[in-house]
This record gives structure tokens, C-alpha cells and sequence, in this order.
């Protein structure tokens, strides 16, 4: 046994260790991204482990190899999901031989910017088991329990996290992993189980996965996971929670103590997961109280369970919760003063509504912080050479539209450049292009997309635009990683940093041989020949790709590698703050009537120099 | 025992550092520790949060609004956005650093003043504890680390010496980066000393 301090992913990665896991690979994806970065981290003899390309591969690889009767695992956050949702309710429906566990996050509260979606809906919709710890320590536990339920079952299982369980922070006492199990991968030609061919075997892989997850239900009883706490005297009310909100329980009981809250007169059901349901335990709660007061964050799925199993059960009480304008939000995470405010409606114990409204008045004094691309980053050189090429095609930077992609090259939305119109998921920026095309649009149509989102998602839209020869500029910004999420190697990254005997993949050559005729490389340092690659694409027929290519800075830095830095002249300078206005640098200010450049942040792309009038700004050559 | 930490500031300051440096010398002493580090998506220059929870087992990442015994502010404006967690009677330590974002220094948009700030911390019935940026020491030639500053700071001003061991947390400033020790100690005590204003 040791103490360690671990995140939320970082206790899954263990308890995945623990559970003997031989395969883990996964997508990056804010909050999901550290249980997989901790496993690469890390020597595991007899283990496998990779970020693939897109979430739908990863999770077809990891469910190849519980078919082969080993334990996997696959990360990824909740967009992943839904690319992967093809191939999971395919293989809810055939079932797994070895523990097969899908790692999901969701996002409530939206902290890292995509639909706030509650992904236990897929549980739902592919009756697929999803455990739901409520903590880090639960977290390690379940995600243990997560491949033994798998394996007993024969059914993929989905253990999903929320943000502030993913990267919160504890100590915990966790055993030493053990080594995988050593077993034989099996080989089992079975076409009622592995194929879906024919109505005779859909109807029956239908029957199983129905079974299935009742059996699971079984097995989560016997397993005894969830926690009932019926009150001594019937007729109180019985609370349910489930995942974050069971953390904030015991704190709002203390807090609901000075208005006369009695903790002895409730009865609590801290379920493990929504789906499947837990009937056996909410009957015996019914059986017990007057009302029920149901805490889960995001969407209602326990509480229409608790409605249905009312319905078949003749409970009469009233539920309390999110439906039927109940006092609790579908929107944003929850905090100890939800779980307060819903024992406050539940019980009437009178504690007064100011109690529950932030000062958010002075919030809304602090200076807006539009997050922006890093010092040096090659993405500013791309924004800057497009809205250039637009100005000097003397057309309205309104009227050119250009649709984003997921990822660093999203942050172009933001000022100073306000250069992209869309983010929608990962890959669409190269599709939406194509319709807006068909929808009319006479003015040029560029689409800009990140290398590891081309890899993930891209390529398909951009070989249906070559099939159709629909006419656009589809720009890739290839800086070699998968930065937003951390820094991750992707296909594209440089052969040092690919795993030994992998294969780094060249996009430059990829694209050539998709069909695309009108191919370009720039390097977003040399604003003006970027520029003028661009503005060349816009009035070209067809379809143009431009290669926007330069390595990440961040990691350019970490390489122990110098771009150089930029010199102020200051006689030059004139202050006409054109440096500023145009590159949005980090590394750039105005303090008393002078420019400053932080020499520590400065990444010497020297795109400030390009757009000084004066050439105040000079270049200096790295090391 | 229970002691809630709120921690605002902008990426590169320092404060999933220093919120991350107080959670070890937490868990060192044995203290139930929860810690949510919040950023954004931005490498440097975006709003940073981080929830630090002490003494309590298993509890919830969040700290309800009124709920912080203490707040530690490291920039001026983003100190507004931890103004509705400072607990009435708990400590809030301002290091009021002004990091404009750009359309600031354009005269695009306005920064709040520091008067403002203050204003708004003492509206919430916190104990305000304020630290001029000019008080920052330097070291053999350069500024000490602002965070580790901050961090001795709060040691020598809030409560926080009532929950945790200064020398402790010397200790574990000392071991983090053994390389920078002699300078990172410095900044540390050098925020122990000096004396904020209310």
C-alpha cells in the first residue's frame, strides 16, 4: 500500500492497473485527458497503451482486444463518445469476453467550452451499465469494479466522471498495481455474436443486451455498491443521489442543522449508477417515505426512473427534483448549495432566498480576459495571412465566411483576430464549408482546421470536397500536436516523439495523394508569403488545401530550442501600437508610452516586426 | 477542524502552484485534503481558479459562495470573481497585481480600480489584507517568484498559520525545487514578514 496524491483520472488509471488492464488507448479530451497521459507516463511491461486517432478507432481497438479475453480500457471525453456511439451500441449488442471499460467525462458547467450533454443518456439508449462515482476514492474503487462487472456479464461498461471529479486532487492509500493477468488471447469465430448479419441474430443480440443489463443490476445488488440508509420512523423524506451531488450530501446536512434540519428523520440512496436502475433499492425507499428528493447534475434521468418506478409501484409521494418546474437546474454543476436548496423546498425549512444569490454584480466588474493564442504561437501568423489575403482581395471581412475547427485553432474567433465563424465538433469545419458553398455563397469559402482534428475527423469531409469538386480553401494548421488538450503526439508529430517503431505520417504527402491538385505549404512565420499563398487560393477554382506549417512554440521551447526574440528600437518607434493592435501578443505591452516586450515570453516570430510601419521591431535570430 | 481556500488569478502567476504547494504540506500533516485546479484554455493570460478544501473527508471539490476562509487574490480584477466565496469574518489576501488584458492597454476597455477592488472586498464583511505588488523583494538581482511571495504572506497574515505549520510549509517549499531553494525560501520568508494593509 502507498499514499499519493491523485487526480480523478489518475485514481482511474490506477484502478485500471489494479484491475489487471492490458490494453488502454483513448482520444485527448478536457476533462478525460490525465487517466490516460498518467498511464504513458508510466513502464508497464505486459501492458499496452496509446492515444489513437479518433475515439471510434480507440474504442474498436480496446473492444478487439476484450474480445480476445483480455481487460481493456478506453478514454475519452463525452464529443468522443458520441463519435464512438456507432461502434459501442454495436458491441453493447455482441457483448465482450474480457472486461471491456469505457471511461467517459462529462463537462457540467461547460469549463472547457463544448455542449454541456449528459452522456448517460447513451446508457440509457444503448442499456449499456455506467457506474457514476461520486469522488476520487469511489473512482478508484469502481473503476475496479467496473471490469469484475464487465466480465461477469459479459457487457462493455461505462464508468463515467464529471470535471470536478476528473481533476480534483486527494491523497489516497491505493495498493501497488499488480502485473495483467497472463492469459492466452482466444480466437472465437462466432458470427451470431461478432456480426450483425441477418434480423435473426439483430433480434436476439436485442434480447441479450436487455438481459444483460439486468443481469448487471443483479450483480451491482449482490456487489452491495449502493448505500440505503432507511430512516427508524416511516414518512419522512428519502433523498436519491447520484455522482457529484453525493459529495455535497453531508455538508449540506450540517449547514441545514441551524434551520432544523434532522438528519435521523431522512433516508438516503446513494446509488452507484442511474443506469440500470435501481429499482430494489428505490422500492424499499418508497416503501419508507413521503417524498423523495432526487440530486443528480445535468439531465433527469434518475428522477424519470423515479417517476416510472412510482408509477409501477403506486407510490404516491411527491418527487422533487427538475421536472414539473421543480427548484433544481438541468444547467451547470452542482455545489453544496443545490443539494441545500433542494432540502430547504423538500422539508420547507425556510431558509431565505438571499441565502442562495451570489454577488455576481461585482463580478461583472473585472476586466473581460478573451483568451488568445500563446507567444509564438504559428496559429497568429495563419489568422493574420487570412485576413490580410482578405483585405487585399479588397473584400469584406464580413462576407468571407471561414469555419472553424476543435482545438488551439479555435481561439482565431477571439480579437484581435476574429478571423473564425464556427466550432461544431472535430472535423466539421471542412463539411459546413461544403454548405455553405451549396447554400450560395459567392465570395470565397475557407475552411481552417488543426492537424491532429484533420487526422481525427478531417479527411473525410475534405475527400468528399475533392469527390464534388466543391470549390474552397481549407487551411491546416499544423503545428504537430495535439496541443489544446496538453500536448499530445498525434500522426503527425516528429519521429522522435512517435513509440518505438511507429511511423511518423506526413500530412504533406497524405494530402497530394487524397487527389488534391492545388496543394500549398506556408510557414505561418512569413506573414508575407503566407498572405500571398492564400490570397493566390481565393481566386482559384476548386479545391486549394493550404499546409499552414510550423511546430507548436510551447513545445519548440521545451525542446530546449530558441526562436530568438524581437528588439524594440525605440527611436523608431512611433506608437502606433500596430504591434498590438495586429498580433494580440502575450508577450507584447504599453506601459508609460513605450512598447515592452517580456524577453522571457518572446518567442521571436517576429510577426510583430512584420506589421511595424516603422521597422522599430527587429528580428533577432535564434540560437 | 475545516478550511476552505478560494484561490483567483491569471495563468502564469503562479497560483495552481502555490494552491498545489499549500495541499502538500496538508496532506503531509495529515489533513483530508480536496484541491480543484480550474483553468482555462489559454497557456498564460486566462482567468485561474483553484478550490482548496482542508480538514474535512470526503467532501465535495466546490466551496459554496460565503463558504472560503480564505481568499488569495494574486491579480486585481480577478479578484472581483472570488469576492461572492469570501466567507464575512474569513481573510482575503489581495496581492493587487494589475495584469491588463490587451484591450485595456489599448483603451479599449476599462480595468477596475484598485479602489474599486478594495471597495467590493469590504463590502463582503472580509478581513482585507493588501499587498502593494511593490513590495515584492528581489534576490540576487531579480524579483523573487510573486507566488511563493504571496504564499508566505498569507502564513504571516490570514489564519491560514492557525491550520498549517510555517516552518512545514518552508519545508515543503524547500523540497519542491531543490535547485531554486535558496531563492524560493527567501520569497517565502520574505512574504512572512512583510505586513499587509487593510
Amino acid at each position: 500500500m502507498q499514499i499519493k496524491v491523485l487526480s480523478g483520472n489518475e485514481a482511474l488509471a490506477y484502478g485500471a492497473l489494479q484491475a489487471g488492464v492490458k490494453v488502454v488507448t483513448g482520444y485527448p479530451g478536457t476533462p478525460s485527458t490525465g487517466a490516460l497521459t498518467s498511464l504513458l507516463a508510466m513502464d508497464l511491461p505486459g501492458r499496452y497503451v496509446e492515444w489513437s486517432v479518433n475515439e471510434k478507432v480507440a474504442f474498436e481497438i480496446a473492444a478487439g482486444a476484450a474480445w480476445t479475453g483480455q481487460r481493456a480500457l478506453c478514454t475519452m471525453k463525452m464529443s468522443g463518445l458520441n463519435v464512438a456511439y456507432d461502434s459501442l451500441i454495436s458491441i453493447a449488442y455482441s457483448g465482450c469476453n474480457g472486461g471491456l471499460v469505457i471511461y467517459v467525462a462529462d463537462d457540467p458547467g461547460a469549463s472547457a467550452g463544448m455542449a454541456e450533454q449528459d452522456t448517460r443518456g447513451f446508457a440509457l439508449m444503448s442499456d449499456l451499465p455506467m457506474l457514476e462515482p461520486s469522488s476520487i476514492r469511489d473512482t478508484y474503487r469502481l473503476t475496479q469494479v467496473a471490469f469484475e462487472l464487465s466480465e461477469r456479464v459479459k457487457t462493455p461498461v461505462l464508468i463515467r466522471l464529471v470535471t470536478s471529479i476528473a481533476n480534483a486532487k486527494t491523497a489516497l492509500q491505493i495498493a501497488d498495481p499488480l502485473p495483467p493477468a497472463d492469459r492466452i488471447p482466444i480466437l472465437e469465430r462466432n458470427i451470431a455474436k461478432y456480426t450483425k448479419a441477418g434480423a435473426a441474430i439483430c433480434i436476439t443480440q436485442h434480447r441479450d443486451v436487455i438481459a444483460r443489463l439486468e443481469k448487471a443490476s443483479e450483480v451491482i445488488q449482490e456487489m452491495e455498491l449502493n448505500s440505503l440508509q432507511l430512516a427508524e420512523n416511516p414518512g419522512g423524506l428519502g433523498i436519491v443521489a447520484v455522482g457529484a451531488a453525493v459529495a455535497y450530501l453531508e455538508e449540506a446536512f450540517d449547514l441545514a442543522v441551524e434551520y432544523g434540519f434532522d438528519k435521523t428523520k431522512v433516508s438516503i440512496l446513494r446509488t452507484v449508477t442511474t443506469t440500470p436502475f435501481p429499482a430494489a433499492d428505490v422500492q424499499k425507499l418508497f416503501a419508507r417515505c413521503k417524498s423523495i428528493l432526487t440530486l443528480e447534475e445535468l439531465e433527469p434521468h434518475l428522477e424519470r426512473g423515479l417517476h416510472i418506478e412510482a408509477h409501477r409501484t403506486g407510490f404516491a409521494g411527491l418527487i422533487i427534483g427538475k421536472l414539473d418546474d421543480g427548484p433544481l437546474s438541468r444547467v451547470g454543476e452542482y455545489d453544496v448549495d443545490h443539494v441545500l436548496q433542494g432540502l430547504n423546498i423538500a422539508l420547507r425549512l425556510g431558509i431565505p432566498g438571499d441565502r442562495f444569490k451570489g454577488n455576481r454584480a461585482t463580478e461583472t466588474l473585472a476586466a473581460r480576459r478573451p483568451i488568445t493564442v500563446c507567444a509564438g504561437c504559428p496559429h497568429r501568423g495563419t489568422y493574420m495571412a487570412i485576413n490580410q489575403a482578405i483585405q487585399n482581395l479588397d473584400l469584406d471581412k464580413d462576407e468571407v465566411i471561414i469555419t472553424g475547427d476543435i482545438g488551439c485553432t479555435i481561439l482565431g474567433m477571439n480579437p484581435p483576430f476574429n478571423t473564425v465563424w464556427t466550432e461544431v465538433s472535430m472535423g466539421a469545419s471542412v463539411s459546413l464549408a461544403q454548405g455553405y458553398v451549396h447554400g450560395g455563397v459567392k465570395t470565397p469559402v475557407i475552411a481552417t482546421i488543426g492537424d491532429s482534428t484533420f487526422f481525427h475527423a478531417g479527411i473525410p469531409g475534405l475527400l468528399n470536397a475533392i469527390q464534388h469538386q466543391t470549390p474552397l480553401t481549407l487551411i491546416i494548421m499544423d503545428n504537430g500536436w495535439t496541443s489544446m488538450t496538453g500536448m499530445q503526439v498525434n500522426p503527425g508529430t516528429d519521429q522522435t516523439f512517435q513509440r518505438t517503431g511507429g511511423r511518423r505520417i506526413d500530412l504533406a504527402r497524405v494530402i497530394p495523394g487524397l487527389g488534391v491538385d492545388q496543394f500549398f505549404v506556408i510557414d505561418p512565420y512569413d506573414l508575407k508569403g503566407a498572405t500571398s499563398t492564400i490570397e493566390g487560393c481565393l481566386t482559384l477554382p476548386g479545391v486549394k488545401v493550404v499546409l499552414s506549417r510550423r511546430e507548436c512554440a510551447i513545445q519548440v521551447r521545451r525542446q530546449g530550442k530558441r526562436t530568438g526574440n524581437v528588439r524594440l528600437i525605440s527611436k523608431k518607434c512611433v506608437l502606433c501600437k500596430q504591434c498590438v493592435t495586429a498580433t494580440g501578443c502575450p508577450a507584447l505591452s504599453i506601459k508609460h508610452e513605450s512598447i515592452v516586450i517580456d524577453a522571457a515570453l518572446c518567442n521571436g516570430c517576429g510577426l510583430c516586426a512584420a506589421v511595424c510601419p516603422t521597422g522599430a521591431l527587429e528580428k533577432e535570430d535564434g540560437t | 477542524m475545516s478550511y476552505d481556500i478560494y484561490l483567483v488569478g491569471v495563468g502564469g502567476q503562479g497560483i495552481l502552484t502555490l494552491a498545489d504547494l499549500i495541499m502538500r504540506a496538508a496532506v503531509h500533516k495529515g489533513h483530508p485534503v480536496s484541491f480543484l485546479p480550474t483553468k482555462g484554455m489559454a497557456q498564460r493570460g486566462g482567468f485561474v481558479k483553484a478550490e482548496l478544501r482542508l480538514g474535512r473527508r470526503g467532501v465535495g471539490p466546490h466551496i459554496r459562495e460565503d463558504g472560503a476562509h480564505l481568499v488569495i487574490a494574486m491579480e486585481r480584477s480577478e479578484a472581483l470573481k472570488g469576492v461572492r466565496y469570501a466567507r464575512p469574518e474569513g481573510d482575503f489576501l489581495l496581492y493587487g497585481h494589475a495584469w491588463e488584458p490587451t484591450a485595456v492597454m489599448l483603451g479599449e476597455a476599462a480595468y477596475p480600480s484598485l479602489e474599486s477592488v478594495l471597495e467590493a472586498i469590504r463590502v463582503s464583511n472580509a478581513r482585507l489584507i493588501y499587498l502593494d505588488p511593490k513590495e515584492l523583494p528581489k534576490i540576487d538581482g531579480g524579483y523573487v517568484a510573486a507566488n511563493i511571495f504571496v504564499l508566505g504572506a498569507a502564513f504571516g497574515n490570514t489564519r491560514l498559520d492557525e491550520v498549517l505549520n510555517a516552518d512545514e510549509m518552508t519545508e515543503v517549499v524547500r523540497a519542491r525545487w531543490p535547485r531554486r531553494a535558496k531563492h524560493n525560501v527567501a520569497a517565502f520568508d520574505a512574504g512572512l514578514r512583510v505586513r499587509g494593509t487593510s
